[in-house]
């Protein structure tokens, strides 16, 4: 089946996820979509399989228009989509999975069902073991199996390769090869992992910032890809912060510590900080500098290695003790976890500076207001304020003396200006000895303020260095899994 | 969880739940075959219709807005205390215990430390359902649930065992207290003022905690982000088990006066479901706790007023139950319409 994309916008709220893509897609062929993290693939695909109806624009099957899709409707289409998350039952057995919304069957018929697909692509699933008991990987090619059951023409494989062996691996760019080139499916392969796409893919479409940034045939050039990907942000890196200070001596340090977060794990990771420093943190969302910030915050757990600040030491300690070390975290989901929608500004001031009490409150809230530049009365709540004022409210909640500042996306979803404010008041904090550790989207914004930058890479630190020996081409290229040398 | 509204929002909605709840109260009874206005009159002349139905739905009011208030402050920490049926029994238990060994009566101090007594067997209680739900993470709905039907077992083994009077024990309770350690009541009637007295001081010190202490301020902080509040250094899990005692020792309170000042005794339904009420009331004052002692007496009426439907329409007292339920029931609906309509005007 062809898939035709017409001028497809999406909006959420004041957000563009997707601004005017327009592409074919033909059947046989294997598609990668790249981007780095809100470049607008997943909500392009999930247009696509129905979960979200486009603001703007059609999307049109074999030259027909469909209406509105919904996720019933697409697989009806044959459109099908393996999520990064397998869908399944996790108490029901493989053969109850597979018949799962699909045709009426008894067991027998399931099975065989079942395992006729499967040995056509080389799964070996066991039909009576409960899908809790299977890897990621199996319970993903119960998922593709389930699909193609259900007659699926069109796949789309959201970063399949997360979390499955190398050998499962195999088997599955196999099954997508058969299906492709055999059986005339059309596949996508949404990833951000260079050497995949170009290893399976014959043509790499890449969104940058909702748009179709580029529309590749093979031979694949990683570096243009890479260029496509991440490109030159116009200018949202703003002035550089203060200089390092030389001659002072790291206060806090990370030695071979094994972070454990609730989805995975982040190994061997040592790092020194010292006063003053900026440290900015590369990676696409779930490859560990977000374990790595919130374990150096005491919010979660460190299996193995130390936490050094001061001479003590901070693993396995309560967050609360953390807190009295002067560690303070800046979390990037303002209303779900830094704020409490309902209160007032005078109410936070309030719990943040407990021993300003009655009259001074108030005072202090004005006052913060006011350096803040917050745009809001003392007296409203937090929910009905915009999120740059939000922004500056976490800021002006930071208590005065702190050590350290951990950071993730200080300026995510802020305009220009509203960033720049935010930097200049960090850069403020920086100047009076805290160090700050930042994780960004924007490899500009980490570029100009750092003054070291670590790169993450598969559940890896995979580089530190003083930001002046690296370019945001060269961090772009380790994010994505390419070799330093380039 | 609700979120905070203007007070004029929280009124009107309460009108048009209430408007809601008459049309669907009409119906029941019209369907239960009794005359609807007959029945609604008997309603609330039946609880307020003379000075003794007055008292009596005052003496019904008390633990009703001791148990508000009490979940005004499980509420602010975003916790659903359902445990608190078994919380009032416990204080019952605890203010009985504490008396038994005075068969022949003493002093208002045995009064006072039967009270104490309560307030302690309540928090206990409560603090049983916090840990639980802190500890062992399980949700306060269930652990409280659960503590409620052993809260009931234990009572009634109490009643049939250990405690049982001599000779026949029975459905009627305990051996009933010695007069020198009732609390005084109004002439004929079973309202105490010192209980009612007690009430109305607890629900102002509620309402002035909440509104204007920094302790308070935590609660709401911690009900309204528990995230947020960790990150703000707040000790959630400490605030909710301290939200959780506090409940529960005004709950036992209640559950002792039910003891010193109604019964006298130990009963097996001494909470009357009471605390289920009260959750009615929180949950309609939503964080409003101005109303709370308007709609307590609402509810009190009804309570009352439901005594007069067998005897005088034939039709099951059960069906004050049944209005309440319908009362909260449209709020909800309301709320859930206003809701619905502030969608649909956003999305157009």
């Amino acid at each position: 089946m062809r898939i035709e994309f017409q001028d497809i916008h999406k909006y959420y709220g004041r957000v563009r996820a997707n601004a005017g893509i327009s592409l074919v897609l033909e059947p046989g062929r294997i598609y990668g979509l790249l981007g780095e993290n809100g470049a607008g693939k997943t909500t392009l695909m999930r247009m696509l399989a129905g979960h979200t109806q486009p603001s703007r624009g059609r999307i049109l099957f074999d030259g027909e228009s469909v209406g509105r899709l919904s996720p019933s409707r697409a697989l009806g289409m044959g459109v099908g989509m393996l999520y990064q998350d397998p869908q399944d039952f996790p108490a029901l057995t493989v053969w109850e999975n597979f018949r799962l919304g699909g045709r009426r069957r008894d067991k027998r018929n399931a099975i065989q069902r079942l395992q006729e697909l499967g040995d056509r692509f080389h799964f070996r699933l066991p039909p009576e073991e409960r899908a809790t008991e299977l890897t990621v990987g199996e319970r993903q090619q119960l998922d593709l199996l389930r699909l193609l059951d259900l007659g699926a023409n069109v796949l789309i494989l959201d970063e399949p390769t997360t979390g499955i062996s190398v050998t499962q691996k195999e088997t599955l760019f196999a099954a997508m090869n058969q299906l492709a080139k055999d059986q005339g499916r059309t596949i996508i392969f949404v990833t951000h992992k260079l050497a995949e796409a170009e290893e399976l893919c014959q043509e790499i479409l890449v969104l940058r910032q909702g748009r179709l940034a580029g529309q590749l045939l093979p031979p694949f050039r990683s570096d243009e890809l890479v260029d496509l990907m991440f490109g030159s942000e116009s200018g949202a890196g703003g002035e550089a912060g203060p200089k390092l200070q030389p001659n002072k001596n790291p206060f806090l340090s990370l030695e071979h510590a094994q972070l454990v977060g609730e989805k995975y794990a982040l190994s061997n990771a040592s790092l020194s900080i010292r006063p003053g420093e900026i440290v900015g943190l590369a990676g696409l969302e779930g490859n560990g500098q977000e374990l790595l910030l919130r374990s150096l915050a005491g919010l979660t757990r460190v299996a193995k290695g130390r936490i050094i600040m001061g001479g003590e030491q901070l693993q396995g300690l309560p967050y609360v003790r953390f807190r009295q070390a002067g560690i303070h975290f800046f979390p990037a989901a303002r209303l779900e976890e830094g704020l409490f929608p309902d209160l007032s500004l005078v109410e936070h001031f309030q719990l943040a500076f407990p021993t300003a009490r009655g009259n001074p409150v108030e005072r202090l809230s004005e006052e913060g207001i006011r350096r803040f530049r917050i745009h809001a009365q003392p007296f409203a709540s937090a929910r009905t304020l915009s999120g740059g004022n939000q922004q500056r409210l976490l800021l002006a909640l930071i208590p005065k003396q702190i050590k350290l500042l951990l950071l993730e996306h200080p300026t995510r979803g802020l305009d220009q200006g509203a960033g720049k404010l935010v930097w200049h008041h960090l850069a403020e904090r920086c100047r009076q000895d805290t160090s700050l550790i930042f994780s960004s989207a924007d490899l500009e914004e980490i570029k100009t303020h750092s003054h070291r930058i670590l790169v993450f890479y598969n559940r890896r630190l995979v580089a530190d260095r003083p930001s002046q020996s690296i370019s945001v081409e060269e961090m772009g290229r380790l994010m994505a899994g390419q070799a330093t040398a380039a | 969880m609700f979120s905070k509204t203007s007070l004029a929002t929280s009124l009107g909605r309460l009108v048009a739940a209430l408007v809601l709840a008459l049309v669907l109260t009409t119906l029941i009874v019209l369907i239960a075959g009794a005359p609807p206005l007959q029945t609604l009159a008997i309603l609330v002349v039946g609880g307020l219709g003379s000075a003794a139905k007055l008292a009596q739905a005052a003496a019904v009011w008390i633990p009703l807005v001791l148990c508000s208030s009490a979940l005004l402050l499980t509420f602010a920490a975003g916790l659903w205390n359902i445990g608190i049926e078994g919380q009032i029994i416990l204080g019952a238990v605890f203010a009985t215990g504490f008396l038994r060994p005075f068969p022949d009566g003493g002093s208002f101090l045995l009064v006072m430390g039967a009270l104490m007594a309560g307030m302690i067997g309540g928090a206990l209680w409560a603090l049983a359902a916090g840990l639980l739900r802190t500890w062992g993470r399980v949700h306060e709905i269930f652990g409280g649930l659960g503590l409620n039907f052993v809260a009931l077992g234990l009572t009634l083994w109490l009643i049939f065992g250990p405690w049982k009077r001599p000779g026949i024990a029975s459905m009627s309770g305990t051996e009933p207290l010695h007069p020198t350690l009732w609390l005084e009541a109004l002439g004929g009637s079973s309202l105490s003022p010192v209980s009612l007295l007690l009430a109305l001081t607890v629900f102002l010190l509620v309402a002035f905690v909440l509104s204007s202490t920094q302790w308070g301020l935590r609660l709401k902080a911690v009900g309204q982000n528990q995230d947020a509040a960790l990150l703000f250094g707040l000790n959630p899990q400490v605030r909710i088990l301290e939200a959780m005692v506090g409940c529960g020792a005004l709950a036992g309170l209640a559950g002792a006066l039910q003891v010193v000042g109604v019964y006298h005794r130990l009963l097996p339904a001494i909470s009357s479901n009471y605390g289920y009420t009260a959750l009615l009331v929180a949950m309609l004052a939503s964080f409003r706790s101005q109303i709370v002692p308007v709609l307590c007496f609402f509810f009190a009426v009804l309570n009352v007023g439901s005594i007069q439907l067998p005897l005088q329409l034939k039709l099951d007292s059960s069906l004050a139950g049944v209005i309440q339920g319908v009362l909260v029931l449209s709020f909800f609906l309301v709320q859930g319409f206003e809701e619905r309509f502030r969608v649909l005007r956003r999305t157009e």
